[in-house]
């Protein structure tokens, strides 16, 4: 009939939707796993040391239709030294070293800071949500305050007062996004509360403590793991704006903030290299734990 | 009555194409004829099809479905082969639809006069003005009381029962030949429901026209309807007047859901051991409980339970009734510990209850219990059956893990459910499995008392039998006694010993089951006895020239009435009943009434 004809096709797009969820399930993990393996083995794979001067300085990248050939010549052995793939820097350093050296910074900072957060925001959102009371509500009233500052000011001037050292950054980081996770699962934990399922955990006999960690927490965590991924994306971009702006590791230390202020002051006389490099190696990396963000939350979602 | 058919469906077929299990075929071969003045039910387990049936009388389907056979001749017309804007003419202004859920149903930024006026105008050409006085005339005659000012009102500034009533003034507006309710009373109190399809009655009556009654319900069927049609798998099993389906129906599935529905010869169990109950011993004693929940920024409370006492003796199957909100559940909820009584004690053998500290409550937990109305969300999501049944031995047992999967299985079988679903996810099984499992950990423990919250009304009319049988069987078994807090009288009827009928927070009636239901004295009793529609044709409430019914619905249990809490509804109410306080006092059959005029004599069985 009429209607059923002009009736959109629903569950085609919603098969649709699924596969492409896959898709881009594995298209970010493979970004996740990269950077994590870079921030594990990118110093030590590196052709050349990223914090010396290994050739001239500010020699552009070999064009790309001579990559192949240059990448089998590499393999076989018979060039004198390894191509500069990205080009060097003003100072003569690899760029692409440097690029791949980078997430041992980066990513130990923003993982870091992310996990850290994670498990804080967790840990008092659940209490916060669980036993409702002055303390809880006075927390809840802390955590406002910090959230209405700018995140990267926050940041900034955490690490200007303890000083620019990693584990400071790290610091810094898990306190401005705590409160984020502190909300989060504060809200999700109240509302599992209400459910018949800890009704039944009260009537059965537990104690809250096991309420709180054998029901509720379990329930509770789905958007505090897909936020966690957001997070690490945006923590990437705050290690690196820091580091931009000085706040940050110091240099000559592998990363990709630094590469990009450094390499930004060379744009205006046509060297992009050293700086659109790093600059792609944080948009994808940004990309890749958004997209595994967003296939955690649909698979939870279905299930 | 004239006999030329209104509406004549002959062959109509539905399929769904495109689903992952290939064409389902969800309506086939439908065929049915409706007289005008009809009111024809149709029933059948859920999924059956009787709703897209219903629809597709219309020629709406929802996607992806499609009409893909027959024909339905709408006043000579056909409905299947017209152009939408022809059947547009018609849906709405001949055809009304009333469906589920009704708040869902109404637009939440227009007033409902706004609502009304505009289906109005859609089909007649009138003014606003007199689409808006139409719409007054409407809400009055659906028995809309100050239809002035409820006419301006938006749908969430309505209770349940009122918003339903809107959407039969919608319908009703064009004076339709023929409406469609779909369910139209799922999840009403019986009180709401009588007044609801009273006023549908009364309405088609009046303007002559034919209704079509989906339903799950026998007991609207055999108190409303002319002629019933009993759906299954997509197909109509059986078509019969409701006297001749009452007396003799044809099919093996309508005598399993009459025999099931009506509880025929499975009524013994609960008299078995009734006589031994008096001696009994009394196990819980609930004297003078109080229960108010403060409302925010506000000095004002809610008075969920208001001086509520009784008795439960060991091995006694008790009833509380009453509408929501009149605060049977949180009394269920103060027996077992989730709420904290305002004010009264509760007795557990010689144990007062509220002088001992929550964490001592624990090891009683042992021997109170609970089952919730909603079994999927009594149960943690991420367990497994195995996992939920194991928790309560955890807490209370010091078993040996093998003793307890010993104990799992057996808790298994005593339900009925098959050993291997203790792997299963609650998502995996379906309402009537995801109950017996809280069934299951409630009796882990094998305790002397449970509350049964509702543990039916989520479930499917069959399912409920089912799940009534268990437990009237392990009660049998175990001993335990129960509260089964409930608003379907039918069952009360068939497992409890006494019933205690609440009003508004009080208990306004208590007695022997046979006793209340045979003759229930207390006005709010009768008429919740007398809203109750019992599958039952020797007494139809459409036959009835005069109904006891409650008027309105129950007040807001935040600014009580001064004198009698029914006083304004009771429909043998005095002036003196206005503020006169009423108590609770024994009769010297043993019965206890809350209303001066039972008490005293003043009734006297006159205006029965």
């Amino acid at each position: 009939m009429t209607i059923a004809e002009s009736a959109p096709p629903r569950r085609r797009f919603a098969r649709l939707d699924r596969f492409s969820g896959k898709k881009y399930l594995i298209f970010g993990g493979t970004i996740v796993a990269l950077s994590i393996f870079l921030a594990a083995f990118g110093a030590a794979i590196s052709p050349y040391d990223p914090m010396e001067a290994t050739g001239d300085i500010s020699v552009p990248p070999p064009p790309i239709e001579d990559w192949p050939r240059l990448f089998y010549l590499a393999v076989a052995g018979e060039l004198e030294q390894p191509p500069h793939w990205f080009g060097t820097d003003q100072s003569g350093l690899d760029v692409f070293s440097r690029v791949i050296s980078a997430p041992r910074a980066d990513m130990s900072i923003a993982l870091g800071g992310a996990l850290i957060s994670l498990f804080l925001g967790t840990f008092l959102g659940l209490i916060a949500g669980f036993y409702r009371n002055w303390a809880t509500e006075l927390m809840m009233r802390v955590s406002d305050v910090l959230q209405a500052f700018p995140v990267f000011i926050t940041a900034m001037i955490l690490v200007a007062l303890a000083g620019r050292e990693t584990g400071n950054l790290v610091l810094a980081l898990a306190l401005v996004y705590t409160p984020i996770f502190i909300r989060l699962t504060r809200s999700e934990v109240m509302g599992q509360s209400a459910r018949g399922y800890v009704q039944a955990a009260w009537a059965v006999g537990n104690n809250g403590f096991k309420i709180a960690v054998k029901h509720v927490l379990p329930n509770s965590l789905v958007p505090s793991l897909v936020q966690l991924s957001v997070t690490v994306g945006f923590a990437i971009i705050l290690t690196a704006g820091l580091s931009f702006v000085g706040a940050g590791v110091r240099p000559p230390t592998p990363e990709w903030g630094i590469m990009i202020s450094i390499g930004a002051q060379q744009l205006i006389l046509g060297e992009w290299w050293p700086s659109i490099f790093p600059g792609l190696a944080i948009t994808i990396t940004v990309f890749g734990y958004a997209i595994v963000g967003h296939a955690i939350e649909q698979k939870f979602r279905e299930a | 009555m004239s006999t030329e058919p209104i509406l004549e469906a002959a062959g109509l077929t539905v399929r769904f194409a495109g689903t992952e299990d290939g064409e389902t075929v969800a309506v086939d071969d439908f065929s049915l004829i409706i007289r005008p003045g009809e009111f024809v039910g149709i029933m059948g387990e859920p999924g059956c099809g009787k709703s897209t049936a219903a629809i597709a009388l219309m020629g709406l389907v929802r996607p992806p479905g499609e009409i893909s056979g027959g024909s339905v001749q709408f006043l000579g017309q056909d409905l299947l082969a017209m152009n939408d804007d022809e059947i547009a003419a018609i849906r709405g202004k001949d055809i009304g639809l009333i469906v589920q859920n009704p708040r869902t149903s109404l637009h939440p930024m227009l007033t409902v006069g706004n609502q009304i006026s505009r289906v109005y105008r859609a089909h007649n050409k009138v003014s606003k003005k007199e689409a808006w006085q139409h719409a007054i005339s409407m809400l009055r005659m659906v028995g809309m009381n100050d239809p002035e000012r409820r006419v301006k009102a938006h749908a969430h500034e309505l209770s349940s029962g009122m918003t339903q009533r809107v959407l039969i003034a919608m319908a009703m507006s064009s004076k339709p030949r023929l409406l469609i309710a779909d369910e139209p009373t799922s999840g009403l109190d019986v009180t709401i429901q009588a007044q609801f399809l009273d006023q549908m009655w009364q309405t088609a009556n009046e303007t002559g026209s034919a209704v079509l009654l989906v339903t799950q319900d026998l007991g609207i069927v055999a108190n409303y309807c002319d002629r019933v049609l009993i759906m299954a798998e997509g197909r109509i099993i059986e078509e019969a007047p409701v006297q001749q389906f009452f007396q003799a129906p044809e099919q093996d599935y309508s005598r399993r859901i009459l025999t099931t529905q009506r509880q025929e010869g499975g009524d013994t169990s609960g008299e078995a051991h009734h006589g031994e109950l008096s001696d009994a011993e009394t196990i819980i004693r609930v004297a003078g409980l109080y229960k108010q929940f403060p409302i925010r920024g506000s000095d004002q409370k809610v008075h969920a339970v208001d001086d509520v006492s009784f008795d439960i003796r060991h091995g006694e199957a008790i009833g509380l009734v009453g509408e929501s909100g009149s605060g049977k559940t949180t009394v269920g909820r103060c027996l077992v510990r989730l709420e904290e009584p305002t004010a009264g004690e509760i007795m557990f053998h010689d144990t007062a209850l509220g002088a001992i500290k929550r964490s001592a409550f624990v090891p009683y937990r042992k021997a109170i219990q609970i089952v919730f109305q909603d079994p999927f969300d009594s149960m943690n999501p991420r367990w497994t059956v195995e996992k939920v049944l194991t928790e309560p031995l955890d807490l209370h047992t010091d078993m040996s893990p093998q003793e307890k999967r010993t104990r799992v299985a057996e808790l298994l079988e005593m339900v009925g459910l098959d050993a291997a679903l203790r792997n299963d996810q609650p998502r995996q099984l379906s309402a009537g499995q995801q109950q017996r499992v809280v069934i299951a950990r409630a009796i882990a423990t094998n305790p002397e008392f449970i509350v049964l919250d509702e543990p039916t009304s989520a479930l499917s009319p069959e399912t409920r039998v089912e799940i009534i049988q268990l437990l009237m069987e392990l009660s049998r078994k175990l001993g335990f006694a129960y509260l089964f807090i409930s608003h379907d009288l039918t069952t009360v009827k068939v497992i409890c010993h006494r019933v205690i009928v609440m009003y508004l927070g009080q208990i306004v009636e208590v007695g022997d089951k046979d006793a209340v239901f045979a003759e229930p004295r207390h006005p709010y009793s009768k008429a919740l006895l007398a809203s109750h529609l019992f599958p039952d044709i020797a007494d139809r409430r459409v036959d009835h020239t005069e109904r006891i019914t409650l008027e309105g619905e129950i007040p807001s249990p935040v600014s009580l009435p001064k004198g009698c809490y029914l006083y304004g509804r009771c429909p043998s109410q005095k002036d003196a009943c206005a503020d006169m306080a009423q108590e609770l006092r024994a009769m010297p059959d043993g019965r206890e009434i809350r209303c001066w005029r039972v008490t005293e004599g003043d009734f006297a069985g006159a205006e029965d």
